[in-house]
C-alpha cells in the first residue's frame, strides 16, 4: 500500500519530480563516468605494468635485490622450478638473466646503457606482452647468426635507429578515422624527406600544422611516419662468470625488433635477448637466473601466491605486484578512493536536491496528511511513505543513469576515449592515451546502495515535519 | 445501546493571556444508529466538540467514552490507531487523496486495517453502489464532482464499519442537489448500517434531516432535540 501510493505521490507534480530524475541521472552518469575514467585509466597503466613489466610475482636470490650483479643467481633454480610447477594458482612463469650494461651502435656512433633481459621466448611469451607491442621487426624469432636483440621505441631514438618519413605508401595506407582530412591533407602537401632526427621532424610538422592540429596529432604522426632501422649490429657490455667487470662489446647483437608501451622510461631502458645467447657470454648454465616473473589468474591470487611462495621458498626474495610497484598498488587503492569521493560529492549535491523536492512534497500536502493522520495512518506509516516516496524518485533516476552510464560505457569500453592531445605527457609518465573506461559491477552495486541511502538521509527531515503536523491544524490549512 | 458517552467535558483553549472555554463542562450520550446534527454559531464549541469526540483533540477536563473506552486517556499511536478502527471521517471539503481512485480511496482505511484483499473488494463494491458509484469505481477524485467525492468519502468512512461518523460540515461546499443526494444516502447508510453519525453543521438541510439535533452555545448545550 505504502509502495503503491508512495509511487503514485512522485508522479503528482510531474516536472518537479523529472527534474530531481533527471538531475539523479545526470548525477549517477557524471559520477560513474568520471570514476570509470579514472578506474580504466589506472587499470590500464597497472595492466600495462604487471604484463609488461613486473608480472604478478617476482622471485629474486636476496643478494641480487641488494647487488644487481652476474653472480647474485637464484640459488636452487630446480627447488624454485619444482615449486612452482606445482603450486596452486601460478598460470605462466619465466626465467630472465638480467644485467645493467652499456650499448654501443658504433655505425650510428650512438652510445647507451640498457638493462638486457636475457629471456626464453616463449616461456615469456606467456608471462609479458611485449611480444604483441612490437612495431617493427619481431621479438626474438629464430635466426642463425648473430643474436638478436629487441630494443624499445624510446632506446631505438637513442641508438639513433629511427627515422621520420612522410612516404607516398605510407599516405596511401593512413587511416581516414585517425586523422581529420585537412591534417591529411596538410601533410600531403609537406615535404617527404628524410628527417633522421626526432626534433628536425617535429619541426617540419610543427612547420605544416596549426598549433592545434599540432598539439593534438603531432604524436600520432610521429608514430606513424617512423621507421625503425632493423638489422643494425649493436655491441654490448656484458660481464663474465668469474670477472664481475663488465667487457666492453663481447656480445654483439642484431636489433630486429622494436616494441613500444605506452611507459616511455621503460621503452628507453629494457631490451631483450635470448638468454640462450646472453649465457654464451656471460657462462651461466641453463639454471643459472636472477629472476623469475609469475602470472596467476588474477591480482588477488598474485598477492596470495608470493606469500605461499614465502613459506615453501624461504631465504629468495619473493614479491608480489604490490612491492614489486608500490606506486601502481597505492594507485588501486587510490583510484577506488577517488571514484567513491567523486561519487560522494555528486550525491551530496543531489541530497540538497531530494531534501528541497521532498520538503515542497510534504508542505504542498499537509492538509491531506493531517486527513491521512485523522483516518488513521500512524507516525510510521506517513514516515515510511514520505521515505519510500525519496527512495523511489531517486532510484528511479539512479536506474536511469546507471542504464544510460551503461550503454556510454559499453560504447567507450570498445572505442576508448581518446586523450591524444595530452599522449606525450601521459606515455613520459607510463600512461596510455586511448583510456577505456571500466566500472565493475560491485561498484555500480554500491553507487546504487550510495543513492537509496542519499535518498533515506535526505527523507529524514521532511520527513520529521510531517511527524510534527497536528491533523486538526493540518485539516484547517488551505 | 450508548456507543458514546461524554461525561463532564471541557476544553480550554489559552489564547495568549486569555483563557477561552471552547466547552464547558458538556454531558451527553449517543446511541447506537443515531443521526444527530450539533449546531449552534460560530465559536460556539460544536467543532471542538465533534473533535474531541473523534479523538482528533483531548479534554482538558472530563471524560470520553466510546464503545466503552475512554480515548481521554489515549495517546499517541494508540489514539491514532483507535480512530482506524472505531470512527469513520467525513470532512467539509471531502479530502480524498487525489492520486487514487474512487475504489482505492473506500479501501485505504480497509487497507491500513490489514483487511484481506477479498473482503475489501466486497466492502468497496457494496459501498461504492449504495452511494450511486457504481459505474465510477475506476475515477480519480479530479474526474469526481463534489458530491460525487463526497459520496466517495462517505464511503471511505463507512467501510472500516466504524463505531460513529464524525462529519464535519460535510453538506459546506456542495450544492442543494448534490446535498439532498449525500443525505438521502447518508440516512439510508445510517438505517441499513446502523452505524451512529453525528454532524457538526451550520445547514438547516442537514439539521432538517437529523433525528436528534444538540444546540449549543458558549460552549454549553442549549437544547438537545430528539425528533423521530
Amino acid at each position: 500500500m505504502i509502495l503503491s501510493l508512495g509511487w503514485k505521490n512522485i508522479w503528482r507534480n510531474k516536472t518537479r519530480s523529472l527534474v530531481v530524475i533527471i538531475a539523479v541521472m545526470l548525477g549517477i552518469f557524471g559520477g560513474v563516468m568520471a570514476s570509470g575514467i579514472m578506474q580504466g585509466w589506472i587499470e590500464q597503466r597497472i595492466h600495462t605494468s604487471i604484463y609488461n613489466e613486473i608480472a604478478h610475482v617476482q622471485i629474486h636470490d636476496s643478494a641480487y635485490m641488494e647487488n644487481e650483479e652476474l653472480k647474485n643467481i637464484i640459488k636452487d633454480y630446480n627447488q624454485v622450478e619444482g615449486v612452482l610447477d606445482t603450486m596452486k594458482g601460478v598460470t605462466a612463469w619465466s626465467p630472465r638473466v638480467k644485467l645493467m650494461t652499456m650499448a654501443e651502435i658504433p655505425t650510428n656512433g650512438a652510445i647507451g646503457g640498457l638493462i638486457l633481459r636475457g629471456v626464453d621466448p616463449e616461456k615469456e611469451k606467456k608471462v609479458c606482452e611485449i611480444y604483441r607491442n612490437i612495431v617493427a621487426g619481431d621479438f626474438l624469432e629464430e635466426r642463425p647468426g648473430v643474436p638478436s636483440i629487441v630494443l624499445g621505441s624510446k632506446a631505438a631514438e637513442t641508438f639513433k635507429l629511427v627515422n621520420y618519413q612522410i612516404t607516398p605508401s605510407k599516405l596511401k595506407a593512413i587511416n581516414p578515422d585517425d586523422f581529420p582530412d585537412e591534417v591529411i591533407g596538410k601533410v600531403e602537401k609537406g615535404t617527404q624527406d628524410n628527417f633522421e632526427n626526432k626534433r628536425d621532424f617535429e619541426k617540419e610538422l610543427r612547420h605544416i600544422l596549426s598549433k592545434d592540429e599540432y598539439d593534438e596529432y603531432a604524436t600520432k604522426l610521429m608514430k606513424y611516419f617512423a621507421y625503425y632501422e632493423l638489422g643494425k649490429k649493436m655491441y654490448i657490455s656484458l660481464p663474465s662468470k668469474g670477472d664481475n667487470e663488465l667487457i666492453s662489446g663481447n656480445f654483439a647483437v642484431k636489433v630486429n625488433g622494436i616494441y613500444d608501451t605506452d611507459n616511455d622510461m621503460w621503452d628507453g631502458m629494457n631490451a631483450y635477448v635470448d638468454r640462450q645467447a646472453m649465457n654464451k657470454i656471460t657462462g651461466l648454465t641453463d639454471t643459472e637466473v636472477h629472476e623469475i616473473g609469475i602470472i596467476t589468474p588474477d591480482r588477488e591470487t598474485g598477492v596470495n601466491v608470493a606469500k605461499n611462495l614465502g613459506k615453501y621458498l624461504p631465504g629468495y626474495h619473493i614479491m608480489s605486484w604490490r612491492e614489486a610497484s608500490p606506486e601502481i598498488a597505492m594507485y588501486t587503492d587510490f583510484s577506488a578512493v577517488m571514484a567513491y569521493i567523486y561519487v560522494a560529492i555528486i550525491l551530496l549535491a543531489l541530497a540538497f536536491g531530494i531534501i528541497n523536492t521532498m520538503m515542497m512534497a510534504v508542505l504542498e500536502r499537509i492538509k491531506e496528511l493531517g486527513m491521512l493522520m485523522a483516518i488513521g495512518m500512524n507516525k510510521k506509516r506517513v514516515f515510511g511513505m514520505i521515505m519510500t516516496e525519496s527512495v523511489l524518485l531517486t532510484l528511479t533516476g539512479a536506474i536511469f543513469g546507471m542504464v544510460f552510464s551503461g550503454i556510454i560505457l559499453g560504447i567507450l569500453g570498445r572505442t576508448g576515449l581518446n586523450f591524444e592531445m595530452f599522449s606525450e605527457g601521459f606515455e613520459a609518465m607510463g600512461y596510455a592515451s586511448l583510456i577505456y573506461p571500466k566500472v565493475s559491477v560491485l561498484d555500480y552495486l554500491i553507487t546504487t546502495l550510495l543513492v537509496i541511502i542519499t535518498a533515506v538521509i535526505s527523507a529524514i527531515w521532511p520527513a520529521r515535519k510531517a511527524l510534527k503536523l497536528n491533523p486538526v491544524e493540518a485539516l484547517r490549512t488551505e | 445501546m450508548k456507543v458514546i458517552e461524554i461525561r463532564n467535558v471541557e476544553k480550554i483553549y489559552n489564547d495568549s493571556e486569555v483563557k477561552v472555554h471552547a466547552v464547558n463542562g458538556v454531558d451527553l450520550s449517543f446511541d447506537e444508529g443515531e443521526f444527530a446534527a450539533i449546531v449552534g454559531p460560530s465559536g460556539s464549541g460544536k467543532t471542538t466538540l465533534l473533535n474531541m469526540l473523534g479523538g482528533l483533540d483531548t479534554p482538558t477536563k472530563g471524560e470520553i467514552f466510546i464503545g466503552g473506552t475512554n480515548i481521554s486517556t489515549l495517546k499517541g499511536s494508540k489514539l491514532i490507531d483507535f480512530r482506524l478502527h472505531n470512527i469513520g471521517f467525513v470532512f467539509q471539503s471531502y479530502n480524498l487523496i487525489p492520486v487514487l481512485t474512487a475504489r482505492e480511496n473506500t479501501e485505504f482505511v480497509m487497507q491500513m486495517q490489514g483487511v484481506s484483499k477479498k473482503l475489501r473488494d466486497v466492502r468497496v463494491e457494496e459501498l461504492l453502489t449504495a452511494v450511486g458509484l457504481g459505474d465510477r469505481f475506476e475515477s480519480r477524485p479530479s474526474r469526481l464532482s463534489g458530491g460525487q467525492q463526497q459520496r466517495v468519502a462517505v464511503a471511505r468512512a463507512l467501510a472500516s464499519k466504524p463505531k460513529f461518523i464524525h462529519a464535519d460540515e460535510p453538506t459546506a461546499n456542495l450544492d442543494s442537489k448534490s446535498t439532498e443526494n449525500l443525505l438521502d444516502i447518508m440516512e439510508q447508510l445510517n438505517r441499513e448500517e446502523k452505524i451512529t453519525f453525528i454532524f457538526s453543521t451550520h445547514d438547516a438541510r442537514v439539521v432538517k434531516k437529523a433525528h436528534r439535533v444538540i444546540s449549543l452555545e458558549d460552549g454549553k448545550i442549549l437544547k438537545d432535540e430528539v425528533r423521530k
